[in-house]
């Protein structure tokens, strides 16, 4: 069985018109590395507070359809029981920082400390997760002394460290620099490895096709089309739909216009791009 | 940025090692009897001969007279001026200025207000400067505060200084596009304005991302809540926030009755 099922998912914000999510119909295996795009306002963020819960627990409004994970359904559950299973990091590192703790190592502690977890597993579970994602050597500093970087791969531990099934991103890296972007794709990718289920909102095409096994679009609301990465960021309905495509996407496509991209796919990475040509000549 | 968000100064003494709740106690304590003992010099004596002594014993009095000299004295003599001047009580003026004048009796309120406000504020200067906020924290939730009552205490100490450094980056990007900050007063008044939407708004949405956040990481949980930092509490703590209660009624009962 899937271990995230979405159902015929309507949603609408309260004191809205029209739904942030339209009959959405999602099915996701263990293990899977999701990545969703779309653009502004498609629901992308909508879609994620859906997996973690907040829609409908947090944020009101009207929803119809079912969204279960473990074979458990969000609207019969409560939005504490549900965030153990689910985990939720997003865009801003500097906001997802408690505030209410002085070290990056009490910082992930935070939510053991509300999950009642008994201070002897804390010590070495907190351990575990830095470990993990690489951030051993900032346990004793201040949160806010941190790079985005630094700072984000703490939210994302802070996440980690309760043992979710899934892991819900809402563009972690938008706000990074090319290194903290390199920072936070590593942790991801070293997750994914060790079997997570992730879903990640994510812009940077070249990085999705590296890393995500299925990539879904989403517009208006609704799933525009999904499947595996170099078949969805390459087809023309997304270019039809206005978005935006790889670079090498663009110039292998022009070069097929004039005969000279002779392969039936269009590559997405500078890799591909390179080998098709190459291929060519 | 900031490295340091909390007053707490990390030192070996006899006031550090004792229990935060302990600590609190001692600054009710030393409010209420400020407030309440019927004596003039009481505030006073207190400020002189108990808060600056423990403040040695403390091993903080660098820092506290940083403080005080920074913070403390400037806002207790601030606060002097406006009651000397501005209480209409007493006759016999002393001196004045333009139409306000100081009397006998406005001067020695002021005197009274100001001595307290000092020893209120310096106690709690000690109580941040010799406890961890977070052992505060666990502690008082430990013995039953309401976890969003602690959560908003000690989130509001952090993000003051955050929310400072943010204004100061929101002024220098508007300077930066012809934003007028350091002319007149009035002038500036009006061009700060427009900081305030930015500040303000952007405050909203973090306060609704922060929640969300927290949220994420169970803080409404109905589980019984454990703590990273175990903080001891001895039998020397607990005589100590008796002793201090004590005090507290007697001093209040002193009041009533004189
Ligand atoms: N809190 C909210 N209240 C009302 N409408 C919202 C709220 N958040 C998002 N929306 C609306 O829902 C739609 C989808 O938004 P969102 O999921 O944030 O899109 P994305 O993350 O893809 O940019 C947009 O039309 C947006 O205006
Ligand atoms: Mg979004």
């Amino acid at each position: 069985m899937a271990l995230v099922n979405i159902q015929n998912l309507t949603y609408k914000y309260p004191l809205t018109k029209t739904p942030a999510l339209q009959n959405i119909n999602l099915q996701i295996e263990q293990g899977e590395f999701i990545s969703v795009i779309g653009a502004n306002g498609a629901g992308k963020s909508t879609l994620c507070y859906a997996l973690a819960g907040f829609v409908p627990h947090f944020f009101k409004g009207e929803i119809s359809g079912e969204i279960e994970v473990d074979g458990v359904a969000s609207s019969k559950s409560t939005l504490d029981e549900w965030v153990v299973n689910v985990g939720l990091a997003f865009q801003n590192p500097f906001n997802q920082i408690s505030g209410a703790k002085y070290t990056v190592f009490e910082e992930i502690a935070f939510g053991l400390e509300n999950a009642g977890v008994p201070r002897e597993q804390m010590q070495s579970r907190v351990e575990e997760a830095m470990k993990l994602t690489g951030i051993s050597n900032l346990a004793d500093r201040s949160p806010y002394s941190l790079s985005g970087g630094q700072q984000q791969r703490v939210a994302l531990t802070s996440i980690l460290v309760m043992q979710p099934k899934l892991l819900v991103l809402d563009e972690p890296t938008s706000q990074m620099d090319p290194i903290g972007t390199r920072e936070v794709f590593s942790v991801i990718h070293n997750l994914t490895q060790s079997g997570m289920t992730v879903v990640m909102v994510e812009h940077k095409v070249e990085w999705i096709a590296h890393f995500a096994t299925r990539v879904i679009a989403l517009k208006d609301g609704s799933i525009l089309t999904e499947g595996k990465p170099g078949d969805v960021l390459t087809s023309d309905v997304l270019t039809k739909n206005g978005f935006g495509v790889s670079r090498y996407t663009s110039v292998a496509r022009e070069a097929k216009k004039q005969g000279l991209w002779k392969k039936e796919k269009l590559p997405v990475t500078l890799f591909e791009a390179a080998e098709g040509f190459n291929r060519n000549a | 940025m900031h490295e340091r968000l909390s007053f707490y100064i990390k030192r070996d003494s006899v006031i550090h090692r004792l229990n935060p709740l302990t600590k609190l106690v001692l600054v009710f304590a030393f409010i209420g009897v400020a407030f309440t003992f019927p004596w003039y010099w009481m505030s006073l004596s207190l400020f002189l001969f108990v808060l600056i002594p423990l403040a040695f014993v403390a091993k903080v009095s660098r820092e506290y007279f940083f403080t005080a000299t920074r913070l403390i004295l400037p806002a207790a003599g601030f606060l002097f001026l406006m009651q000397a001047l501005f209480q209409p009580i007493g006759e016999e003026i002393i001196f004045q200025f333009y139409f306000l004048d100081a009397t006998r009796e406005s001067l020695a309120f002021a005197f009274t207000i100001a001595a307290r406000i000092i020893v209120m504020i310096s106690a709690f200067t000690l109580l941040l400067l010799t406890t961890h906020p977070s052992e505060l924290m666990s502690d008082l939730t430990r013995r039953g505060l309401p976890g969003q009552f602690a959560y908003v205490i000690i989130s509001t100490l952090q993000i003051l200084p955050q929310m400072q450094a943010k204004a100061q980056t929101i002024i220098a990007a508007q300077r930066s596009r012809g934003l007028d900050t350091e002319s007149t007063f009035l002038k500036r008044a009006g061009s700060v304005l427009p900081l305030v939407g930015p500040l303000v708004f952007g405050s909203l949405v973090e306060v609704e991302e922060r929640a969300i956040a927290i949220e994420a990481r169970g803080f409404t949980s109905k589980k019984e809540k454990t703590s990273l930092h175990e903080v001891p509490d001895t039998v020397t703590d607990k005589t100590i926030r008796w002793v201090l209660i004590i005090l507290i009624i007697l001093s209040i009962s002193l009041n009533l009755w004189l």
